[in-house]
């Protein structure tokens, strides 16, 4: 027999990923845009390639550091290759954005995502390894038990999300914040799911495709779901082309959505996605009801929550239809060892709504405390300027309509405007407007940007790590 | 069979389902609950050492050896973060040693030490 050449399974780190990951991200229609939010383009993606060369996606962090910038720049990442799977069209249709259509579904961009996705990957999901660990020798009837004593719904009890909306000092805001979280996913929602349907596997395959045929509404447009959430959007003043709201996307909201992709993109996760997809049908119920009735509180009766009333209706069914017809069979047909990563997918869906409620409510109270944190900055200056604090500091000037596309830092800063005038985007609808002298206390971990209004503006931007240490 | 919830570590660390008392151990890095009693005669097996290989428990009252394995099979069990939540069977998991029977029985939690080589390490979140 003539000698076979070892093999060399892929893997990539390093200075070589690195290149790669700024190889894929130049790409022109994912540099900075000159507008906070986009027109109508599903292939325009903002991904900051300037800063990559800087970020290490070796180094997979713990959850406490899963909100840092480098997270946000991979969920970034990943949503833009997972979606080069999907269909987009402008809603205007393509005419004079061909061009962009066709350096988005490109072999070359296709082929140098796939090459940096694994790594990416372990960056973006690998702290769920240590958060969620299953033990032990689990039955059948164990898992039943475990089952049956998840407590799903969450009845009444709002979520903390839910209560940053209704304790906000700007409710319609904050609910338009919210929504625009869930954009990503809904708008082209169950597409992570649909990755499943391919394939031969026997009757559960069938099981699954039926949950798909609710969430594609039968083949009627007016019933898919897709076109209900627009309907949410365009009663509460949003828009509802693709990624328009890309900008504002949290990491925590990236992360949720990818998280699917990345189980339904890696078939030997299938068994987490089935533990997963079991949890969210099973919880969406309580979700929905919930969300119908904190829109109509803050809208008022204008908004349209058949998005939700549909969801109340519906998962009552994909609840059930994913333990007796999904879950089940799978079980009986591939033995119980599929159990554990079953309950690894349940527990980590709920990991990861719980990153998702702290940041979003987060992100709510600093976009409300903006004023404040206005006013922090006299006495946090004053601070550096005496020298009772050393931070890091650099030093910047921007002309007019710069736009520094939103991100977030690892720690707090200060920034303090020299000379000129400067937009500081907090959020939604949420900005300030600095002038010389003044400046703000921008909080780790949130997101935020900026836009130069004036000709020229010099500003200084001090790594403070912590501002509460400069008020001592 | 009982569902229980409980910390990895700290106060109630312990779990007591019907008179038997289950705790988390980590061995070579990876986590499970265990019986905490052992199953010669009952002794502090949370305050066992462990083989320097890891394979086996070593219980402090007559040095009798338990296989990790065994252990780490017996109860199905999920930690999420610093919480861990567990099927205990219907039946007691101990051998020889007669527990209190787990059906009906109450549940209560408590503190129980750990050994240092049981101990999960905790890291900051």
């Amino acid at each position: 027999m003539s000698r076979v050449p070892q093999h060399v399974p892929f893997e990539l780190g390093g200075a070589a990923l690195r290149d790669a990951i700024i190889q894929y991200a130049t790409n022109p229609i994912y540099l900075d845009a000159d507008d906070w939010q986009n027109h109508d383009n599903p292939y325009r993606r903002q991904l900051r390639p300037q800063i990559l060369p800087h970020l290490d996606f070796d180094r997979v962090p713990g959850r406490e550091n899963i909100l840092d910038y480098p997270s946000l720049a991979a969920q970034r990442l990943l949503t833009t290759i997972y979606e080069a799977d999907l269909v987009f069209f402008p809603k205007s249709g393509l005419k004079g954005k061909e061009e962009d259509f066709r350096a988005f579904y490109s072999p070359s961009n296709r082929a140098l995502g796939e090459k940096i996705r694994p790594a990416l990957e372990r960056y973006a999901f690998g702290f769920l390894d240590d958060e969620v660990e299953t033990s032990g020798k689990w039955t059948k009837a164990s898992l039943d038990s475990y089952l049956d004593s998840l407590e799903m719904n969450g009845g009444d009890e709002q979520s903390p999300a839910e209560r940053a909306i209704l304790g906000s000092a700007d409710p319609r805001r904050a609910a338009r914040m919210w929504l625009v979280q869930f954009t990503a996913d809904f708008l082209s929602e169950a597409s992570p799911m649909l990755r499943n349907v391919l394939g031969y596997y026997g009757p559960t395959q069938s099981e699954w495709f039926k949950v798909i045929i609710d969430e594609y509404g039968y083949g009627v447009h007016d019933t898919k779901h897709s076109t209900l959430f627009e309907r949410t959007l365009t009663s509460v003043g949003l828009r509802t082309d693709v990624h328009r709201y890309w900008q504002y996307y949290l990491n925590s909201s990236l992360l949720l959505n990818n998280y699917f992709h990345y189980l339904g993109k890696n078939h030997e996760h299938f068994f987490r996605y089935v533990g997963a997809l079991f949890y969210t049908e099973s919880s969406l119920v309580d979700f929905c009801r919930r969300a119908d009735r904190l829109l109509r509180e803050v809208f008022g009766d204008s908004v349209d929550t058949e998005y939700f009333t549909e969801h109340i209706h519906i998962d009552q069914h994909h609840g059930r239809m994913a333990r007796e017809k999904i879950l089940d069979p799978l079980i009986e047909a591939h033995g119980e060892g599929i159990i554990p990563d079953i309950v690894r997918g349940i527990e980590e869906y709920r990991v990861l709504l719980d990153v998702s409620d702290g940041d979003f409510s987060a992100q709510i109270s600093w976009m409300d405390d903006q004023p404040e944190l206005k006013k922090l900055h006299g006495p946090v200056y004053e601070a550096i300027r005496e020298g009772r604090v050393e931070a890091p500091v650099a030093h910047l000037v921007e002309p007019f309509n710069e736009l520094s596309n939103t991100h977030c830092h690892e720690g707090d800063e200060l920034c303090h405007i020299v000379s000129g005038t400067m937009r500081f985007e907090s959020g939604l609808d949420s900005s300030l407007i600095l002038e010389a002298g003044e400046g703000v206390v921008i909080k780790r971990n949130r997101l935020h940007g900026a836009d130069i209004l004036s000709d020229e503006c010099v500003y200084e931007i001090h790594s403070v790590g912590d501002y509460r240490s400069c008020l001592l | 069979m009982p569902v229980v919830s409980f910390s990895v570590a700290g106060r109630d660390n312990c779990v007591v389902v019907g008179g038997t008392a289950y705790v988390y151990a980590t061995v070579k890095g990876r986590g499970f609950v265990m019986n905490a009693q052992c199953p010669h005669r009952g002794g502090p097996l949370h305050l066992a050492d462990v083989t320097a290989d890891g394979s086996q428990l070593v219980c402090p009252w007559h040095e009798r050896k338990t296989a990790t394995a065994r252990l780490r099979g017996r109860i199905p069990s999920v930690r999420t973060g610093k919480r861990v939540t567990a099927v205990i069977p219907d039946q007691p998991v101990s051998r020889g040693y007669a527990a209190a029977a787990v059906c009906g029985g109450a549940t209560s939690r408590e503190h129980r030490p750990l050994s240092p080589s049981i101990t999960t390490p905790v890291t900051e979140s």
